[in-house]
């Protein structure tokens, strides 16, 4: 078994704690609810290099123009470039000394983690890590742009950890821009991220996945949301061999507003496994979900949305909406809408739908002269770009549709 | 132009059209009138290439060739024009991106070089004045939220973009006020000249008062059961389909 080298890699008290809990589950299989439709087990035939030394080739910073330019490049973090105003960033330990009241409520918060044995493997193996800290107030005039590239040429495991503060009434767009190289060996690439999001900060954060058919990232991003916060959160699942994001809101405060938007394009060979989970703690906030995907050749998708309203959560509204169009008969999409509602004062709302194009819609194009291949093109292109539109940097919008258009051109043959 | 001979046509087990027969020149316009259910939009869809009817028996030859045989959006660039009863939405593309694509499909079915951006302002905004319709209902999402009216206008818009041999308007009155109808028939009469033809398909005589027909035909049961001129649809709005009915069944 592959983890069985893991026994041996001595650890501190508290991460061979994590470390036990993850050996005694192992990688998710398709046994485990959670993980019903992806099965990790295949992960245990292959012989991990759990601690990459290995530089990335064709490490760039993106085409996106940042107020600050971060990389983790094989796991290792590095700032690109000098700080701007209201910025720190520094190891969790230093950050923790300095910010008691926070290390407070950080100890409770609580996140939903059952079946999810990788998050303690990415606690385990990263003995320390970064915490990017925007101060209170900080208003920065261009994105904070994070480049995770993973480049490896035998098998490796990849931790990654970041932990993002922003605090009272900071504004902040973040760029998340996730890739391997199309050369490299087997990955596995284990991406946790806490967000803390306190009073009335505002978060837009622009996640872009553009992995190799042999990569298999875990993505785990945690949001948590003080009272009157906003959070807008897009997550572009363009390319990757096996891509699962457990994508989490937990809305502690009120009058919190969190946007969840996805878009996601497997094409052949390809898995991609949206996992949400919105918990709403307290009254008085929204939330609005929406997931679209394009279901190229033989690719699977899944969608699990979550909505939690707990007992003290009343006059919340939530809303999900799932919709996929299978572009061919060989792909599969499974939908999980789950919602609990514990209290009775709430407006919620959800639906997905899965299918094909719209016969109405072909015919109604093909009879202005519209041919049936360029009819399907401009109809699912149509589909994607309202979710694309919706970002608001120009440049990455661009570099976002560039590359979901010519996915969907090449695997349509137009 | 046109001609339609011993057509039939059915849905699944049911037959629609039982033996239709229409010649239509250049330069005329025919109204088929006829109660609900007389396959009325079922003969304007199978002249279109709507794939959920299928042909049984008979011939349809357009401009000397074998409609039948051609695909939609061949159909399209032949010169066949559908307005729609219902038009669809579509959510994401533009009245204006979708004409870009349709023009420019058919021009290159035709061999002619695309037109540029700079000359598809130039078309659009003379096409536009046909139907007195406004810029910003064309760079809305297509047919998406529009009124019954803008729905109506932005087909004629279509049709005078794609300027084709044979238009066919299906049930085009319906859900129109008289205003929208007034505009969307003045569109129509724009747009006739004595080299295309105009099928209209009403239920009601009142657009033909619009849209004045050189040939009322009346469908029922799947056949035309009687053909006349203009007067016949004013006979019909006074009397009724049951006098031509009863006097079949004699």
């Amino acid at each position: 078994m592959a983890t069985d080298t893991l026994v041996s890699i001595s650890l501190g008290k508290e991460k061979q704690a994590a470390m036990d809990r993850f050996l005694a589950k192992g990688f998710p299989t398709n046994k485990w609810e959670e993980w019903k439709y992806a099965s990790l087990k295949s992960l245990n035939d292959i012989d991990w290099n759990w601690n990459s030394s290995e530089t990335p080739t064709n490490a760039s910073s993106t085409s996106i123009e940042g107020s600050l330019q971060l990389q983790s490049l094989n796991g290792k973090f590095t700032t690109v470039g000098s700080l701007p105003n209201g910025v720190e960033i520094l190891e969790f330990s230093a950050f923790a000394a300095q910010n008691p009241d926070f290390i407070t409520k950080w100890e409770k918060r609580n996140q939903i983690l059952d079946q999810n044995s990788l998050y303690d493997l990415n606690d385990a193996l990263t003995t320390t890590h970064q915490v990017i800290w925007v101060k209170a107030g900080t208003t920065l005039p261009q994105p904070i742009v994070h480049q995770l590239l993973a480049d490896v040429s035998i098998a490796s495991a990849i931790q990654s950890k970041l932990l993002i503060y922003i605090e009272k009434g900071a504004n902040v767009t973040w760029v998340d821009d996730l890739r391997s190289n199309s050369s490299s060996e087997t990955i596995l690439s284990n991406y946790v991220q806490e967000i803390w999001v306190e009073e009335s900060a505002n978060l837009t954060f622009v996640k872009t996945q553009d992995f190799a058919l042999k990569t298999t990232h875990v993505d785990h991003t945690f949001i948590f949301q003080q009272a009157n916060s906003q959070v807008d959160m897009f997550t572009f699942s363009i390319n990757g061999g096996f891509v699962r994001n457990n994508l989490h809101f937990y809305v502690d405060g009120e009058n919190v507003l969190s946007n969840l938007n996805g878009l996601y394009v497997p094409g052949n060979n390809e898995f991609i496994d949206s996992h949400t989970v919105v918990d709403h703690r307290k009254p008085n906030s929204e939330s609005n979900e929406l997931y679209k995907g394009v279901l190229l050749g033989n690719s699977t998708g899944v969608f699990n949305g979550k909505i939690f309203v707990r007992p003290d959560a009343q006059k919340t509204n939530a809303f999900q909406s799932c919709k996929n169009v299978l572009a061919s008969d060989k792909a599969t999409m499974n939908t999980k809408p789950q919602l609990e509602i514990w209290a009775d004062d709430v407006k919620c709302s959800h639906g997905t739908t899965t299918g094909q194009l719209s016969d109405e819609a072909l015919f109604y194009m093909r009879s202005r002269g519209i041919s049936e291949e360029a009819a399907k093109t401009l109809l699912m292109l149509a589909f994607v770009q309202q979710v694309i539109d919706k970002v608001e940097i120009p440049e990455l919008k661009e570099s976002i549709s560039d590359r979901v258009v010519a996915k969907i051109q090449q695997a349509l043959g137009v | 132009m046109l001609s339609i001979k011993n057509l039939h046509a059915r849905i699944g087990e049911k037959e629609i059209l039982r033996g239709i027969n229409l010649e239509i020149k250049a330069g005329e316009v025919h109204a088929i009138m006829g109660p609900n259910g007389s396959g009325k939009s079922t003969l304007a869809s199978v002249l279109a290439g709507r794939e959920d009817y299928e042909v049984t028996e008979g011939s349809v030859e357009f401009q000397g060739k074998d409609l039948l045989d051609l695909a939609p959006e061949e159909r399209a660039a032949e010169g066949v024009f559908l307005a729609f009863q219902y038009p669809v939405e579509i959510p994401g593309v533009s009245t204006t991106n979708f004409m870009k694509s349709a023009v420019n499909e058919i021009r290159k079915y035709r061999g002619e070089e695309p037109l540029d951006a700079v000359q598809f302002l130039k078309m659009f905004k003379e096409k536009m004045a046909y139907v007195n319709i406004d810029q910003s209902l064309l760079s809305r999402s297509l047919n998406e939220g529009f009124s019954g009216g803008e729905k109506k206008r932005n087909e004629i818009f279509q049709m005078a973009v794609l300027d084709p041999k044979l238009a066919i308007l299906d049930e085009t009155d319906s859900g129109l006020d008289i205003d929208a109808l007034r505009i969307v028939a003045e569109g129509v009469n724009k747009l006739k000249s004595p080299t295309n033809a105009t099928i209209v398909v009403t239920h009601y005589q009142r657009l033909l008062d619009y849209i004045v027909p050189d040939f009322v035909h009346v469908l029922y049961k799947g056949r035309i059961v009687k053909s006349g001129t203009k007067e016949l649809a004013l006979e019909l709005e006074e009397k009724g389909y049951d006098w031509i009915i009863s006097a079949l069944v004699d």
